[in-house]
């Protein structure tokens, strides 16, 4: 299984297994696409994003592995529900940014990206929270 | 002197209600009230945002302004109200929202008689 794929999927295991402020459940996809009226419960989505790597010696390369995570969910625009499911997005960074990959330690989290904080787009028009974290981490090999 | 072109548009709303219309419940929060209401397109939309695609049931609902009655007053359309359509045992419930660059509702003549109310499907259920 490629790299990426396994990174992707122990970000998936990681989520599955730990406690958040509102239960989910993740998944991966290759191609995320959703209807709208599925959007009532909570989505959270891992998508293999971008492969990147230099060389560190002659034996190995350093590989940055970029994941996205999407957060969706349909909204009553209320503050409340909002700010709930813009908290949920901080845990889960938190949750990575904090601590190693369970199933896969060799991957290091060096970054995570959340820009822009959620889609206006979705908001307007769907109703919907979206907001895509971007985790990379890093592999030696 | 009398607007001829008036006069046609209410002639034709007239002919539009009578004959080309079903009855659907239009919803603000607690508040509702079952107006008739053309059936205008109906197309799907994907919205790709943020690089994850949401497929989007779009329809169009024309009813008479003087219609749109809430809780005993006027009004006229907000984001989130929401019709309920029931067709072949099946209650289909669309959002009001925005559609592209448009608003979420604009008159349909030049004369304010006639509501274009731009609506999402959000879900279906069994009746």
């Amino acid at each position: 299984m490629a790299t990426i794929i396994q990174i992707a999927e122990a970000v998936v295991a990681q989520l599955n297994a730990a406690t958040f402020s509102q239960p989910l459940a993740a998944a991966r996809l290759y191609a995320p696409s959703f209807e709208l009226p599925d959007m009532e419960t909570l989505h959270v989505t891992v998508v293999p994003r971008a492969i990147s790597s230099s060389s560190l010696d002659r034996n190995r390369d350093n590989f940055s592995y970029e994941i996205d995570l999407a957060v969706q969910k349909k909204t009553d625009m209320a503050h409340v529900s909002l700010d709930a499911l813009m908290a949920l997005v901080e845990e889960i960074a938190d949750h990575f940014r904090v601590g190693p990959l369970a199933s896969f330690p060799d991957a290091r989290c060096m970054d995570v990206k959340n820009a822009p904080v959620y889609s206006q787009e979705h908001l307007d028009e769907l109703r919907q929270f979206t907001s895509v974290l971007t985790l990379t981490f890093r592999v030696v090999r | 002197m009398s607007d001829l072109l008036d006069q046609g548009s209410a002639w034709l709303e007239g002919q539009r209600k009578k004959h080309a219309t079903r009855e659907v419940t239009y919803r603000r929060g607690a508040d509702a009230v079952v107006v008739k209401a053309t059936i205008g397109r109906t197309l799907f939309e994907q919205d790709d945002g943020a690089g994850v695609t949401v497929r989007v049931q779009v329809r169009d609902y024309l009813i008479d302004t003087a219609d749109l009655v809430l809780a005993g007053q006027a009004t006229l359309p907000a984001k989130g109200d929401r019709l309920d359509e029931i067709d072949a045992g099946k209650k289909h419930t669309y959002e009001v929202l925005p559609l592209g660059g448009e608003q979420h509702w604009r008159y349909s003549d030049p004369y304010r008689r006639t509501l274009r109310i731009h609506t999402k499907l959000i879900a279906t259920e069994a009746v």
